[in-house]
């Protein structure tokens, strides 16, 4: 396939039924719309383009900013068409929670602004929420802001009536699925996609799923959230569901580690919804031989969201246990390690000069520091002790930490490694100061 | 079919929950000393220091724990204070006073806030440190200490306006404190005012929840320190202020579903939940909602000293590592200032039931011997359901079915109620019964309390645990000896 621009390879995504063997359902055939493989990784692609596609000469031409209200991929997909056109991109955000988003997306050359968090003290005559107001500066005539709007603009639903839904009809050789199981963000694809089924079918179960109230999970909307979407119409749903952010996870674990497909929470947590929905729905087909079709959105790609993942699901991230650690110390270990106090560290220094290693931060290492110490700060410690002793055995050392206590946890592991004389400095650079010896900075 | 009453039972831990339990106890008490009345539990402040100590400790850190007076009036909190190792924040002259009246030494008192130079000339007679608002105040402290010939003023600036690296945030605006770009400024004029003025530290306060603007702010502060030792002052602790918050009900559910419910009150697909459908800041517009909760987040998984935690755990945003890491490491304390959350769970706040009238359309009007003011619960948007306290030895009603019903207060206003949220109770209430507000020591007892016609003022009695039993004294008769086995018989009352 060859094209012109990147922007032509969006859309036209594949449609993969999920294995029986994986749902479990016997009547009903369950088929992802895989958006993630969408050119800039999901199905924001649609709406971003067709959102700017017709405003990008004259915006062009006057050199608007590019702006949405957007944390995760509309900004993406933003970021990336206002830089082929030469345009800055801007987001504005409450909701980007995961750091890896936000680096990708500074990297991407998006200025992200955050709103700040709820106010501690509370002022109850201050109703205007900072979107209304953020709202009213880009919609000013000339504002030199081409504002997108995707949660309000119907060129976000269009995108979806005059691809995601026809492409699926297209796919099902020209029939409309029995089932449609969306998650609701800016309830764009929901919205488009469900009009376009109920034309062909107006049968088609739509179940719009949203987030567990308490629950975070990018790209979804809670119950309360989706009523401040605009698009958001709760006549477009049969059924509105919600998914737990523990439940998204296991459906997107589910699709990457049976199904090779690269999901994201989102899209897992639209397959669990789905599934949920569907066996009931299984059960009631027993003994019929009506056989059902269901399409589920495949929102994005897993990769962006590691950190999120391994906040919640530390466990998926085990690796096995690293040589020379400090969680593999043993009480006797422990009680093996030797501690000097500052007198006797200070007579130490004088006549031996062991090597003094800080094992602060560089940035309070250079404020104040025991003369002729080095600086390995404790992370970077670990690091080498992994691969063995970065001095000789027989070098004395004295470890120096805040307040004695790390230090004396890597004495002691240095200790057991074969060293033959690690000391930590007793009560640390703190007590250090408090005993009135001298730090320097140089 | 009646809906389900959207209950939002407040939280109660044991001593409090004790307290409202005591309804022999308490009748007497709102009897003799009138409706409404406010009843405090001195001895919970010493247990919520210790949780925010172990914090400290937790992290290996030091430095003061001061508590912001403006939480509250009262004397007994103050002198219950004075008689721990906790310091006070100080917001006015009169609160100084008070502080250092209750022995309240003044090497544990810091004066923050607007100041007048009545205000300034007693902190720097007395040696008690002061919180710098701006450049002007510290060229007028300066000013003041040569004049009078008064001892070197321990001072600590407030800065604001810090800048985070990647993506900026767009922090409320505040009228308090210098902008961390003019420190250099500043610091010129410290170093000018030096015969005046000693520096011992740095401190901002951020009116936010969240904790990444705060990250970023502590950080700032750890370089503002930083840049300070360079010039050779040597300012040792970082004050962080206050705004670690209360957890003010039982369950997260009722919170989550009651939120939930009142967004579709809004939106016009329920009957209202509050007086005349107010939305609290919320409306709807063609179906969609907009404006923005102005609730205090009522439900807190992360508050008070779980909250300091926390933000302590955090990574600095530029500097990487862990912010309580970081304080420790540069050798800098930690000073905090937290108000509401030190006197969480201290006390609640009485009403007596005058009159109970159903309405035509069903509602339940209950008319109480208080008005708004006496509790801050709408001014401070503070959600939560009363705990129902029957008269006793009144004839026994059956336990009836639970009634939602609206508060009235005692001033001829129409706007007068003392929460204009629909508050759920187990039962109807009869005329004689109180209905006692739970945690109200932290802003919500007299920081808004008039005496607008002429209704009384709420009283404030101190209440503890003492052979078995509780006993009272009015606020200004307690003294920390109370309690501990030594207590004079004046005023005492026993349960």
């Amino acid at each position: 396939m060859r094209y012109d621009s990147i922007t032509d390879a969006i859309g036209d995504t594949p449609l993969v039924r999920i294995d029986p063997a994986v749902t479990g359902l016997r009547h009903i055939d369950l088929y992802a719309k895989l958006e993630l493989l969408n050119p800039f990784g999901s199905v924001k692609d649609r709406a971003a383009w067709n959102m700017t596609r017709d405003a990008l000469p004259a915006a062009v031409e006057r050199g608007d900013t590019v702006v949405e209200l957007s944390s995760g991929n509309t900004a993406k997909a933003l970021a990336l068409i206002a830089g082929m056109h030469g345009l800055p991109f801007k987001s504005v955000t409450n909701r980007m929670k995961v750091p890896e988003v936000k680096d990708l997306l500074l990297l991407l050359g998006a200025e992200i602004e955050e709103l700040p968090g709820r106010t501690e003290c509370l002022d109850p005559t201050d109703t205007d929420d900072p979107l209304t107001r953020i709202h009213r500066m880009l919609s000013a005539a000339d504002s030199g802001y081409l504002h997108t709007d995707q949660y309000f603009s119907p060129l976000n639903v269009e995108a979806h009536v005059t691809g995601t839904g026809p492409e699926i009809v297209r796919d099902l050789d020209g029939r409309a699925p029995d089932h449609f199981i969306a998650c609701v963000g800016t309830a764009g694809s929901s919205t488009g996609v469900a009009a376009v089924l109920r034309a062909h079918d107006p049968a088609v179960e739509v179940v719009g799923l949203v987030a567990d109230k308490s629950d975070f999970i990018p790209g979804i909307r809670t119950i309360d959230e989706v009523h401040e979407v605009g698009l958001f119409d709760p006549g477009t749903y049969d059924t509105l569901q919600s998914v737990t952010a523990d439940q998204a996870i296991d459906g997107m674990l589910t699709l990457i580690r049976r199904c090779g497909l690269l999901a994201g929470p989102t899209g897992g947590g639209a397959f669990h919804g789905a599934l949920r929905h569907l066996r009931t729905v299984d059960a009631g087909l027993a003994d019929s031989a009506d056989r059902r079709t269901a399409v589920f959105i495949v929102c994005d790609r897993v990769e962006s969201y590691l950190g999120y993942l391994r906040q919640r699901r530390p466990e998926l991230f085990n690796q096995p246990a690293r040589p020379n650690s400090l969680g593999s110390l043993t009480p006797a270990d422990l009680a093996a390690a030797r501690s000097v106090d500052v007198d006797a560290a200070r007579k130490w220094i004088a006549e031996e000069r062991p090597l003094v290693v800080d094992l602060r931060g560089p940035f309070a290492y250079a404020a104040l520091h025991i003369e002729g110490s080095i600086n390995i700060v404790d992370e970077l410690f670990d690091e080498l002790l992994h691969g063995g002793l970065p001095f000789g055995p027989r070098q004395p050392v004295l470890l120096a930490c805040p307040v004695g206590e790390k230090s004396e946890r890597y004495a002691a592991l240095l200790t057991r490694m074969g060293h033959r004389d690690a000391r930590s400095l007793a009560g640390g650079i703190i007590g250090w100061r408090d005993a009135g010896a001298p730090l320097v900075r140089d | 079919m009646r809906p389900l009453p959207l209950f939002l039972e407040p939280r109660l831990e044991p001593r409090l929950r004790s307290l409202l339990a005591a309804g022999d106890f308490l009748h007497p008490l709102v009897d003799a000393l009138g409706s409404p009345l406010n009843v405090l539990l001195p001895e919970q402040l010493a247990d919520n220091l210790a949780r925010f100590r172990a914090v400290y400790r937790k992290h290996h850190l030091s430095g003061p724990i001061h508590y912001a007076h403006k939480a509250n009036r009262s004397r007994a909190i103050v002198r219950r204070l004075a008689a721990t190792e906790a310091g006070l924040d100080v917001a006015s002259l009169a609160e100084l006073q008070h502080a250092l009246g209750a022995g309240c030494t003044p090497e544990r008192i810091i004066a923050t806030g607007p100041k007048n130079r009545e205000f300034l000339w007693l902190a720097a007679r007395t040696g008690v440190t002061v919180s710098l608002d701006s450049r002007a105040e510290l060229d007028e402290l300066a000013e003041l200490v040569r004049k009078h010939t008064l001892p070197r003023v321990r001072i600590m600036p407030r800065l604001s306006g810090f800048e985070a690296p990647g993506a900026r945030v767009l922090s409320r605006p505040s009228r308090f404190g210098t902008a961390a770009a003019g420190l250099d400024d500043l610091l010129d004029a410290v170093e000018r005012h030096r015969d005046a003025v000693d520096l011992t530290g740095l401190a901002y306060h951020l009116d936010t929840t969240g904790i990444p603007e705060k990250a970023v702010a502590l950080e700032g502060c750890i370089r503002a320190m930083n840049a300070c030792h360079r010039r050779g002052l040597r300012p040792r602790t970082i004050d962080i202020g206050g705004g670690f918050g209360v957890n003010y009900l039982a369950h997260a559910a009722q919170w989550e579903r009651y939120t939930t419910e009142l967004t579709n009150a809004v939106l016009g697909n329920r009957p209202p939940l509050t007086w005349h459908g107010h939305g609290y800041g919320l409306r709807g517009e063609h179906g969609t909602l907009r404006g923005a909760l102005t609730l205090y987040p009522a439900h807190r998984a992360t508050a008070a000293e779980t909250y300091l935690d926390a933000l302590l755990s955090t990574r600095a945003p530029s500097l990487g590592r862990p912010l309580a890491t970081l304080l420790l490491e540069n050798l800098y304390d930690l000073a905090v200032e937290p108000g509401r959350a030190l006197v969480d769970q201290c006390g609640a706040t009485l009403a007596r039931v005058l009159e109970v009238r159903p309405t035509p359309d069903g509602d339940v009007l209950l008319r109480l011997g208080m008005n708004a003011r006496d509790v801050g619960l709408e001014e401070h948007g503070v959600l939560m359901d009363p705990v129902l306290l029957p008269r006793p030895g009144a004839p026994s009603t059956p336990p009836g079915e639970p009634v939602g019903a609206y508060l009235l207060g005692n001033l001829c206003l129409e706007s007068d109620l003392i929460t204009r949220r629909k508050v759920f109770l187990p039962r109807l209430p009869a005329p004689g019964d109180l209905l006692a507000f739970a945690n109200t020591a932290g802003y919500l007892m007299d920081f808004t309390a008039g005496r607008a016609i002429q209704q009384p003022a709420a009283r404030k009695v101190a209440a503890f645990r003492q052979d078995g039993a509780w006993h009272w004294r009015l606020d200004e008769q307690y003294w920390p000896v109370d309690g501990t086995g030594t207590a004079e018989p004046q005023g005492e009352r026993q349960a």
